[in-house]
């Protein structure tokens, strides 16, 4: 039998978190996104529910993005990004499936549809998966994703950014985001940054980098959080 | 323990357009196998999915990521929120994974999912369907209805939520038999019209 801490009850998303859609600058928001209104419905067993042993269908445990096999190390500036995944209680998330994704050092996904003029590099792929740790806890070791130009009307360039999967215990905990690097001169002009409407929400989505004295001299270091919705149903004794 | 005021959840993103092939195993797809490798559950009536992924003027969703999760053919879940967990098939996943191909279609295998009881209601055998795609800033969730099961979809609390009118775009459409891989499976057609005028447009929800 499963027994595991789960989130039993999933409020609305809080103002200013969600992005804004159709989104400013955005074009393919304006062709995407439903126009007719969203139909609300109060969460039950199927969206409360996910499968417990994802892990086991999707293969974990490509934590290394930067050397594709042994010998075969890719192009860039060696980082590790590694944080918790939790819930809106701030209770760790064990045995999430994570998914990290990115472009290489160029900015060119290993992805038969980006077809820009930009290097691949032979020895970068640029995904991995792994499963949290009982703590929540993920880690990768990548390298620093290059900015990238948006095929568009106003010479829009995406900021270094790394793109994140998240499968928890819930339909509803679902979550795809991304990540932007601290101090990025590029971060205030991005058209899906800046659609998330609450400046605090934006701030979240940015790496911490670490200090570089307490992570050594291998990788730089960045560490960053996420929170899944749910929450536990009702207040635990102490 | 209760965090006061509690964390705010981490902002949805796109999906983009570059989600990579690299991620996907053949049997993906496949709601009834545990693992890659587990054979699919026999406890059901394996049955196929299929469809194509559509934006405002019909124009086809390349690269968009579907992922569908369903109650096994009794309607149970082996999730400690449904109280007869214990008894779901250990056998199957109900959880799958598709991308759209160039012609923006998809396709799952499954098996017909149960209905059960929820509280003091019944809920209609029914596939949940989460939609992620570059344009999407945020994943839409949609749900598929059966046909075959008129009288309980009519009693459904989710189904019922759906203007009359627009009711069909959440019944899957019977096609037939399927060939090859599908022989002697039932197909179902499921299009997904991520933006248009309300007689065409998905029915999407929120909670």
């Amino acid at each position: 039998m499963l027994i595991r801490s789960v989130s039993r009850s999933i409020a609305p998303w809080p103002e200013g978190i969600e992005p804004q859609v159709p989104t400013e600058g955005y074009a393919g928001t304006f062709t995407h996104t439903p126009a007719q209104a969203l139909l609300r419905r109060p969460p039950s067993r199927t969206e409360l529910t996910a499968p417990l042993t994802l892990a086991d269908k999707l293969a974990c445990g490509d934590d290394s993005l930067a050397v594709l096999a042994p010998g075969r190390i890719a192009m860039g500036q060696y980082i590790h990004i590694s944080g918790h995944i939790l819930d809106e209680d701030g209770r760790p998330v064990p045995d999430a499936v994570v998914e990290l994704w990115q472009a290489n050092a160029s900015g060119r996904y290993y992805h038969p549809n980006d077809t820009r003029d930009a290097p691949l590099d032979p020895n970068f792929i640029g995904n991995g998966r792994i499963r949290s740790d009982a703590n929540g806890r993920f880690g990768f070791f990548t390298i620093r994703p290059g900015a990238y130009p948006v095929p568009s009307k106003n010479n829009w360039w995406r900021p270094p950014h790394v793109h994140f999967s998240v499968l928890g215990p819930a339909t509803l905990s679902r979550l795809v985001t991304q990540m932007y690097f601290p101090g990025d001169p590029m971060n205030q002009y991005d058209h899906i940054l800046n659609s998330v409407p609450d400046p605090a929400a934006r701030e979240r989505l940015i790496a911490r980098q670490l200090p570089p004295h307490e992570v050594g001299l291998g990788w730089l270091g960045f560490t960053h959080d996420i929170v899944l919705r749910g929450r536990a149903a009702t207040p635990e004794l102490p | 323990m209760r965090l006061d005021p509690p964390l705010a959840p981490t902002s949805q993103h796109t999906i983009g357009p570059f989600f990579p092939r690299t991620y996907f195993g053949p049997t993906d797809n496949d709601l009834r196998r545990r693992t890659a490798e587990a054979e699919p559950s026999a406890r059901g009536e394996p049955i196929v999915i299929r469809g194509r992924v559509t934006r405002e003027g019909g124009e086809v969703c390349v690269n968009a990521l579907l992922e569908a999760w369903q109650a096994d053919a009794a309607g149970r879940f082996a999730h400690p929120t449904d109280p007869d967990a214990a008894l779901a098939d250990p056998d199957f996943l109900g959880w799958g994974r598709a991308a759209t191909d160039a012609d923006g279609n998809y396709r799952f295998i499954t098996l017909m999912p149960g209905g059960y009881a929820e509280g003091n209601a019944r809920r209609a055998p029914h596939v949940n369907l989460l939609v992620m795609a570059s344009g999407l800033m945020r994943p839409v969730l949609t749900t598929l209805y059966f046909p075959d099961f008129a009288g309980e979809n009519a009693a459904d609390r989710v189904f019922t939520l759906v203007p009359e009118a627009r009711r069909r775009l959440v019944l899957a459409v019977p096609e037939g038999e399927g060939m090859g891989e599908e022989a002697g499976m039932r197909v179902f057609r499921f299009d997904i019209r991520l933006r248009g005028a309300p007689e065409e447009e998905t029915p999407f929800f929120i909670e």
